[in-house]
């Protein structure tokens, strides 16, 4: 399947295995998989007003053509375990995507996330973006990969 | 005298939060963009006017200041936010920006600066919105009062165990917004709140005094209080 895949550089094995799928490299009209920067992206706050905005201006391109979102950012950032710049970015996703997926329910375009834990398997993570870029009935639904988050609060 | 600085004072939940918290004893730093920040100062037992718009270096700047010649904070209160709604394939980059500067950027720029000088036993509450579990037309605030919600996990972990952070939900509250909103769409709205009525400012007020009174939620750090009469449930 096509979509734009926007991984940051500092997740070079997430990006392996993505291309070792069936997700080919194509524009946002198609398909957007967002991958976070996490930790990467520092503390700084202009880094992070333009990771949030890059992530709506291509999570518009996508909902305006009708595409399917997927947004993969890291469990314990969503807990705010690795910094305070990591967290915003993965929380402000998840709440984005929940808004865009009421907006766009209607259409049949699904808007998920996947929150991937440390001990997750990349090929597990891989998998689950594979299966949310088509429409499974699932939208604005966070998709939580790894042992990690069992006990914790919920995102 | 405890020291607290509240954002956008002069808003429809800020005028009532610093009432309260005057109310509560303590010197209060009020901050808002607007000109009526010096007329809700006047109505305080102790406070301080600063008009600046903290999005700027210089505006948060003044807050640091003030607290600086105070001597500390016991309690900061981000309630500053704003509104830019559309539909995603609508919305502008510059509503996008605006939203996202205000309601998230001033939020963790200031909460940064100013953590140096919260005392031993002090408190961050800020005000994040229901909109954070996903709102039509919304994109732009929600993903910046959720990045809230992030940012107040993070800072509770980051500043424990001297300060305690905590963020607030709150839903539908009676401001002049709010009753900007049609009759007929209003009343659908408060129709889908179990408790059938809007909040109040004084039902945010109240929860941001409780969770920044150590002696009364002083095991609480972390957590995101829903203000909003169990409309999240249905």
């Amino acid at each position: 399947m096509l979509a734009h895949l926007r991984i940051p550089t500092s997740q070079l094995d997430l990006a392996e295995v993505v291309s070792a799928s069936g997700i080919i490299e194509g524009s946002a009209d198609s398909g957007l998989v967002f991958v976070a920067s996490g930790p990467a992206i520092g503390d700084d706050w202009a880094a992070v007003a333009s990771e949030l905005s890059e992530v709506f201006r291509l999570t518009q391109q996508a909902v305006r053509s009708g595409a399917p979102v997927v947004y993969v950012v890291a469990g314990e950032d969503l807990l705010g375990q690795r910094g305070a710049a990591a967290a915003m970015v993965a929380t402000g996703m998840l709440s984005a995507a929940r808004t865009a997926a009421i907006e766009t329910s209607r259409a049949g375009v699904p808007i998920n996330v996947v929150a991937a834990y440390d001990d997750a398997s990349l090929d597990d993570v891989v998998a689950w973006i594979e299966r949310l870029l088509v429409p499974t009935g699932a939208t604005g639904e966070v998709v939580r990969v790894g042992v990690g988050h069992i006990g914790k609060a919920l995102p | 005298m405890r020291i607290a600085v509240a954002t956008g004072v002069a808003g429809g939940i800020g005028g009532k939060l610093a009432a309260r918290l005057g109310d509560a004893g303590y010197h209060v730093i009020c901050v808002d963009l607007a000109n009526g920040v010096a007329e809700v100062a006047e109505s305080l037992p102790a406070a301080t006017a600063i008009q600046a718009d903290l999005t700027s270096e210089e505006g948060r700047a003044s807050v640091v200041s003030a607290v600086q010649s105070l001597g500390g904070l016991d309690l900061l209160v981000n309630n500053a936010g704003i509104t830019r709604d559309a539909r995603i394939v609508k919305m502008s980059q510059a509503q996008f920006d605006a939203v996202l500067a205000v309601n998230l950027g001033s939020v963790f720029q200031l909460s940064t600066e100013l953590a140096p000088y919260l005392r031993e036993g002090s408190a961050i509450v800020s005000i994040s919105s229901r909109a954070y579990l996903g709102n039509f037309g919304q994109f732009n605030y929600s993903m910046s009062k959720g990045g809230v919600v992030g940012l107040t996990r993070a800072l509770a972990l980051e500043l424990a165990p001297n300060v305690r952070v905590n963020a607030i939900a709150p839903g539908l509250i009676e401001t002049p917004m709010a009753m900007a909103i049609p009759a007929e769409i209003r009343d659908a709205m408060v129709n889908a709140i179990p408790l059938q009525r809007m909040g109040l400012p004084g039902d945010v007020a109240e929860a941001v005094v409780w969770l920044g009174d150590g002696e009364r939620s002083g095991y609480l750090t972390g957590h995101v209080l829903v203000v909003g009469g169990g409309r999240s449930l249905i």
